[in-house]
């Protein structure tokens, strides 16, 4: 079951090779968030930014912000099974 | 999938923040009454976050990444897999911007109900009429779950002004996209579950 932990930690860090480097190469954004721009909605007004805005670390580069956050986020879903353990 | 700040008009937005926490409330009644253990939750949550973050960029300037609602659904079960998709948009959205915070009760209808839902319903139907192949049911639930998040979503957005396309717009360019991009979802989903053990009944 610590398999699962390794997967996660695995997946978060690999993750900047598709959601950072690759997303530069063919100039990625979300699908929604295209179609914001073409109607001129623009993604400039998000109402709140979040802790990480788009799983970046404001004054770090992007690759290791991504981990960074993606970091974070994975840590706080997994404090429960941290906390816990499994019962059985 | 992730609809940001100021797509939805308000009435959308409100309306489906009220379905979906009720979805929430009862599917979190459920599943703990029944003996589930919130240690799965969490690990299904963090490694659902995780995959959603590898983005595969699509020439052209946009990208697919696993939703994984079907999934959860078929493996913690409906009730669970609502469950551990909100926790995820729910840190998405408050910790990373990723979904509007006044979108969060639409995107966890899309992604934590419809598609949990939906692909658990298609995987024990398919199950039961393929006499138990999990790469089919799997493939098939998580596949046309996401169809049917899309074409949700493509309601939403085409029911708000505030987008300016109309549903005879949204609905077809979210349901025809969400075809072609969910066959990579249906294919991870298919694989996955006919590899772990399914938790949920």
């Amino acid at each position: 079951m610590r398999r699962s932990y390794l997967l996660i930690l695995i997946l978060v860090l690999v993750s900047p090779i598709f959601g950072v480097i690759g997303a530069e190469i063919v100039g990625y954004h979300e699908p929604l968030d295209v179609a914001a721009e073409l109607i001129g909605l623009g993604e400039s007004e998000p109402i709140w930014t979040g802790v990480f805005p788009d799983y970046t670390v404001p004054g770090i580069p992007d690759v290791i912000g991504y981990v960074i956050s993606g970091l974070v986020g994975v840590g706080v879903l997994l404090l429960p099974a941290l906390l816990r353990g499994r019962r059985d | 999938m992730h609809i940001p700040d100021g797509f939805l008009s308000p009435l959308v937005a409100l309306s489906l923040y009220i379905i979906s926490l009720i979805v929430v409330a009862y599917s979190g009644r459920r599943y703990f009454r029944e003996g589930g253990d919130i240690y799965y939750l969490s690990v299904m949550a963090a490694g659902i976050f995780a995959a959603q973050m590898l983005n595969w960029p699509i020439p052209g300037g946009t990208s697919a990444h696993l939703v994984g609602g079907a999934l959860a659904g078929v493996i913690l079960g409906p009730f669970g897999g609502c469950l551990a998709m909100f926790m995820n948009l729910l840190v998405q959205c408050v910790l990373m911007g990723d979904g509007g915070i006044t979108a969060l009760g639409a995107n966890a209808f899309n992604m934590a109900v419809v598609d949990v839902f939906i692909g658990y319903l298609i995987y024990k139907l398919v199950m039961r009429m393929s006499g138990g192949k999990k790469f089919v049911a799997g493939f098939l639930a998580g596949w046309l779950a996401i169809a049917a998040a899309a074409v949700v979503c493509g309601v939403e957005i085409g029911l708000s002004p505030q987008f300016g396309y109309p549903l005879s717009v949204t609905v077809p360019v979210m349901g025809t996209w969400h075809l072609i991009l969910g066959l990579v979802e249906g294919v991870a989903t298919g694989f996955i579950v006919s590899r772990v053990e399914v938790i949920g009944k």
